[in-house]
């Protein structure tokens, strides 16, 4: 046993080295998801900005990703949150494998689960980009993990360690915070199943239970303390950042909702616009579709649910994801589903095959059954993502397929570069809510003036030559310009208040311009 | 007998006795035959006698003083009380004396010593002169280390809660090893019951011990009552008393405290394996069965098996309640976490079942320390034996009084203080002993237990005016990011301590009593009190006992039954 998980470490190593190379050559030839770009900012801010930094340390959000890229700040040839997703994808692997190895030993499923972390398009974007999907599916899979050894088992280590996934998790996704709500009729039916009757069909056991005045009341306190023990922790810890954001933003929703804590806003503000102005209609985006299109993109589901056909609570388990994105799609109406709901759909199908691939007696019949859909797997992988409606996404597919340099960032690469070759005692004044691509690149953020340094910056809006010597404005052309004051309409109201002021073009592009002030 | 002829005396304990007749027979001689001779009249030896047709003892009494005996009928109950009042000095000397003698280093006779006392006094020093020079900075600094003890000590019960809940189906004996015990393979059983006053309970106590499922040859229960509880001794004295059940007076020496007279009753004591009940306590019948299945299955450096208690009382009100809620997590989740991670267990107050022979080679419970318990399982842990941890429950009677609750648990406060003194005398000797894992566990559950309910008034002081009044002297007191940190803390550490004891209560199906983990605040406010108060009897007088009443539940004590 302690073999194979050194011999599993190894390969997970391995995986990790891997998608670190694979991240490497992707940079290299100039990708960026916005998400890894913004964490770069933050971590710069953190480690070389000068000021009240406490802010951006705590209410940036996600926070877990953030910290997780914040720790691989220290190494400069890869961008630290392409480390972390790499790594966290190889740990993904290692807990898949090394839950598989303590079931079975059967190798057959190792290997599918290596085809799939290293050819799986999505698990490659997943791994590469940069984005939190990483430690997304890790907890998501530690989580729906424990509530399988729950089912098994009814011990409390496994609920509250569920819940704790759960925490992680919604603080890694704050969406995932829904999932509780597909949880609430379920955690009836496993308290249902968990009363000590005769009776063994479900709707009956529940007939039973409420007319039986001992059993309903042990049913609803049962079913209440189940729900409390599943869900107190995420709703107090989503309640205490909540108010730590009330406190230290003044705002309850400040890491959710302000560009300057999440990159989020302005990712959603996009698909917005790209929804809204597209003349095609996205029917494949409708609901119910929505998850005809998950089974399509992840038959091994199908796998799954046949494994667990037996028990409708446990069917009832795998179909909350199903919920969720159905939930997400009506909630999040004009925002498209990210890659991460759809590779949940992958790893949740793999758990349950590793949890429950041993109890079936045709082994030959599953495998084959497994290892044709895993193929088909991979090829609706690389169709999904190369069809996206997320232009990150579709990037990614036509980068590696064309090989050719992406040009998407060297306008800002350009920017800071320019920057960063100021004098050093020169100042730039920057809004970060939509120019933290460019403050990502540019190696020096004290020469900088960014939002976070609260009181300096509000008064370098109002008399930017006591200040700083440079300032950044967005143009007309920049797609988010609205989530700033530092745009195109700045310099004619400033003006008009200090006569005085003078500006100059020092250096432009297609979306921002730098302006010298005299 | 009086038909017989034979003169009986009710008011046998003002009779007046000769120390030289005293002097030529053993205590453990006259308890066995229930008869002591007191003094030389009129030629005769008079001899107190529970069974004047006792021949062996006569003749005893003839031959060691050359001289008839003059038989006084006097109840079993009397003799023992005058054998061990007039006879037993030298056990109570030893009873006190023993652990102070043969490894004072261990003892809690010295409260304070010199080094701990010149640290504690220039660390105030210290703390003074930087609030003088630079209050804001000494402020911060003592906040952030208060604050990030808080945490860890919290986050690191949290890992011991989960590490003990995942062994939560973990049956360390099961039925059918119970079942597969031979009764001749079973050895002698000394079970121990301290009581004090104990008159309400006493016949509840008998009934539940009866209920225990061993044979009744192979039991040796001393029933130890002190000198000066007549009630508990009238109560004994109107019952229809079990042969099993044997008195053992406890002559009077100070401390008056529980291990005391334990250590008194220990020379008397017979079996291969002791156990010590409260008086209100019901133990799961096969519980010695499983103790004795458990030590057979262990290696031979495992001294003792701790037993989980809870309260049957649970329901009665808030307080038990809360109890209730405490004694689940505690027992059922840190102590099974300590085990697992082999960090020193304090044992709990009763059902901690002891091989005797390496009781006695320990020293035995520390009759100066007023938690004997925890003291033992460090000094055993130091010594490199094991403790376990058994599935088998002894119901309890949860306090329902609060200020009787404040009473016992400043008692409990107290004694952790004093463990935590006694064993940090020497730190490097300590961490040598217990090694690392051992003194950061020992640091964390005996040391952090008092502080932390001294200081959480204090914080939460701080908290509520920061919060409701929005103290601008707090703030400009404390930078952001202190602050930030405090309340962080604070918050998560609630709310993981709040989960822990829901966890608890959800594993032992107490359903009911999950929301009222929320009160916890409220109830470890309740502990600051105690703590408190411990802390003044410390300084003022480290070996009071005080004494907890039982018996004050309206609730019935369930039948002990075999879960």
């Amino acid at each position: 046993m302690r073999n194979q998980s050194k011999y599993l470490l190894l390969v997970a190593v391995l995986l990790a080295v891997y998608y670190v190379l694979c991240g490497f050559y992707l940079n290299h030839l100039g990708y960026y998801s916005q998400e890894a770009l913004f964490y770069m900012e933050k971590s710069n801010i953190i480690l070389h900005g000068v000021g009240d930094k406490l802010k951006v340390m705590g209410l940036t959000a996600p926070i877990l990703p953030f910290y997780s890229s914040f720790i691989f700040s220290a190494i400069s040839f890869v961008p630290p949150p392409v480390i972390a997703s790499s790594v966290c994808m190889a740990i993904l692997f290692f807990l898949m494998a090394s839950t598989l190895f303590k079931r079975s030993n059967d190798i057959f499923y190792i290997f599918i689960l290596l085809i799939i972390f290293l050819l799986h398009p999505g698990m490659l974007y997943a791994a590469t980009s940069g984005k939190s999907i990483g430690l997304v599916l890790v907890f998501f899979f530690l989580f729906f993990f424990n509530l399988l050894k729950f089912y098994r088992s009814n011990t409390t280590f496994h609920v509250s360690i569920a819940s704790i996934c759960l925490v992680i998790l919604i603080f890694c996704d704050y969406k995932f915070i829904w999932l509780t709500l597909f949880f609430i009729p379920l955690v009836l039916s496993i308290t249902v199943k968990s009363l000590n009757l005769g009776e063994q069909e479900s709707i009956f056991r529940l007939h039973q239970s409420f007319n039986n005045p001992s059993l309903r009341r042990k049913l609803i306190n049962k079913t209440f303390a189940l729900y409390i023990i599943l869900f107190i922790l995420p709703i107090a810890c989503i309640i205490c950042y909540k108010l730590l954001n009330l406190t230290h933003a003044q705002d309850l929703e400040y890491f959710n909702e302000s560009p300057y804590a999440t990159w989020t806003v302005l990712a959603d503000k996009l698909s917005f616009d790209s929804l809204s102005t597209s003349s095609v209609y996205q029917i494949p985006e409708i609901s119910v579709l929505l998850s005809l299109k998950m089974i399509v993109f992840c038959p091994l589901i199908l796998v799954a649910i046949f494994l667990f056909r037996d028990s409708t609570y446990q069917i009832l388990t795998l179909l909350t994801p199903f919920a969720l994105i159905e939930f997400l799609h009506i909630k999040y109406d004009k925002v498209f589903l990210p890659q991460e709901f759809y590779l949940m759909f992958v790893v949740l199908a793999l758990l349950c095959i590793l949890y429950r691939a041993q109890i079936v007696k045709r082994q030959g019949i599953l495998k084959l059954v497994v290892g044709v859909l895993t193929l088909v797997q991979l090829v609706t992988g690389y169709i999904f993502l190369k069809n996206s409606s997320v232009s990150e996404e579709r990037n990614f597919i036509s980068m590696i397929e064309s090989r050719a340099p992406d040009t998407r960032q060297d306008e800002n690469r350009a920017l800071a570069k320019y920057l960063n070759n100021l004098p050093k005692d020169s100042h730039v004044l920057i809004d970060d809510a939509i120019a933290y691509p460019v403050v990502a690149f540019t190696g020096n953020v004290r020469k900088l003036t960014l939002p976070y340094q609260e009181g300096i910056f509000l008064s370098a809006i109002e008399a930017p030559d006591k200040y700083d010597n440079y300032i950044l404005l967005a143009t007309d052309k920049n797609e988010v310009t609205g989530f700033t004051q530092l745009n195109d309409k700045y310099i004619p109201i400033i003006t008009r208040a200090n006569g005085g002021l003078k500006f100059r073009r020092v250096y432009e592009t297609d979306d921002w311009v730098l302006y010298k002030i005299f | 007998m009086i038909n017989a002829g034979y003169p009986f005396r009710e008011a046998v304990r003002e009779q007046e006795y000769d120390p030289e007749v005293l002097s030529k027979i053993e205590l453990k001689f006259a308890e066995q035959h229930a008869a002591l001779p007191l003094r030389i009249e009129n030629g005769r030896v008079v001899t107190l006698m529970a069974d004047p047709s006792n021949q062996l003892f006569i003749d005893f009494v003839r031959f060691t003083y050359d001289r008839e005996p003059e038989i006084i009928v006097a109840s079993d109950l009397d003799i023992v009380w005058m054998s061990h009042k007039l006879l037993g000095d030298k056990y109570v000397k030893s009873a006190v004396y023993e652990l102070l003698n043969r490894d004072p280093a261990n003892s809690a006779f010295i409260t304070f010593s010199s080094g701990q006392l010149i640290f504690m006094f220039v660390l105030l020093a210290v703390v003074v002169i930087g609030l003088v020079t630079s209050f804001k900075n000494t402020s911060i600094i003592i906040n952030i280390l208060i604050s990030v003890f808080f945490l860890v000590a919290i986050l690191f019960k949290m890992f011991l809660a989960l590490v003990g809940s995942r062994f939560e189906l973990h049956q360390a004996v099961t039925r059918d090893e119970v079942k597969d015990l031979k009764p001749d393979d079973l050895p002698i059983y000394t079970i121990l019951l301290p009581v004090y006053r104990e008159d309400k309970l006493i016949k509840k106590l008998i009934w539940n011990l009866q209920s225990l499922d061993y044979p009744r040859e192979m039991l040796d229960i001393k029933l130890i009552i002190e000198e000066d509880d007549d009630k508990t001794m009238n109560a004994v004295r109107n019952l229809d008393f079990p042969a099993i059940f044997e008195v053992v007076v406890v002559p009077f020496h100070m401390p008056k405290t529980k291990p005391k007279a334990c250590n008194y009753a220990l020379h008397f004591s017979r079996g291969k394996y002791l156990t010590i009940y409260d008086a209100e306590d019901i133990p799961d019948t096969d519980q010695l069965k499983k103790v004795v299945a458990l030590f057979a299955k262990l290696p031979s450096n495992y001294t003792c098996v701790q037993c989980a208690l809870n309260y049957f009382n649970r329901n009665e009100n808030f307080l038990t309640r809360m109890f209730t809620l405490e004694y689940s997590y505690w027992f059922d989740y840190m102590l099974p976490g300590l085990d697992t991670l082999d960090i020193p267990i304090p044992l709990g107050g009763t059902s901690n079942h002891f091989k005797l022979d390496n009781l006695v080679e320990l020293g035995a419970w520390d009759p100066f320390n007023v938690t004997e318990d925890a003291d033992l399982g460090v000094r055993a842990y130091a010594k490199g034996y094991k403790i376990a941890i058994v599935n088998s429950t002894t119901f309890e009677e949860a306090n329902n009084e609060p200020f009787n609750w404040i009473r016992q648990r400043s008692r409990w406060i107290k004694g952790y203080m004093q463990t935590y003194l006694v064993h940090m005398r020497n730190p490097l000797a300590l961490l040598r002993k217990v090694g690392w894992r051992g003194f950061l566990g020992f640091n964390f559950f005996i040391g952090a237990t008092p502080l932390t309910f001294l200081v959480y008034p204090f914080l939460l002081g701080i908290f509520v005016c920061y919060l409701v009044f929005d103290l601008s002297t707090i703030r400009t007191l404390f930078p952001d990011w202190v602050l930030f940190m405090s309340i962080f803390n604070l918050m998560v550490g609630n709310i993981l301590m709040i989960y822990i004891n829901m966890m608890a209560v959800f594993k032992r199906r107490f359903y009911e009593l999950i929301l009222f983990s929320i009160a916890n605040p409220v109830y470890w406010l309740m502990h600051s009190v105690a703590a408190f108060k411990g802390l003044y009897q410390l300084i003022v007088k480290p070996f009071y006992w005080e004494k907890t009443e039982h018996g004050l539940s309206k609730v019935n004590s369930p039948t002990n039954v075999v879960k």
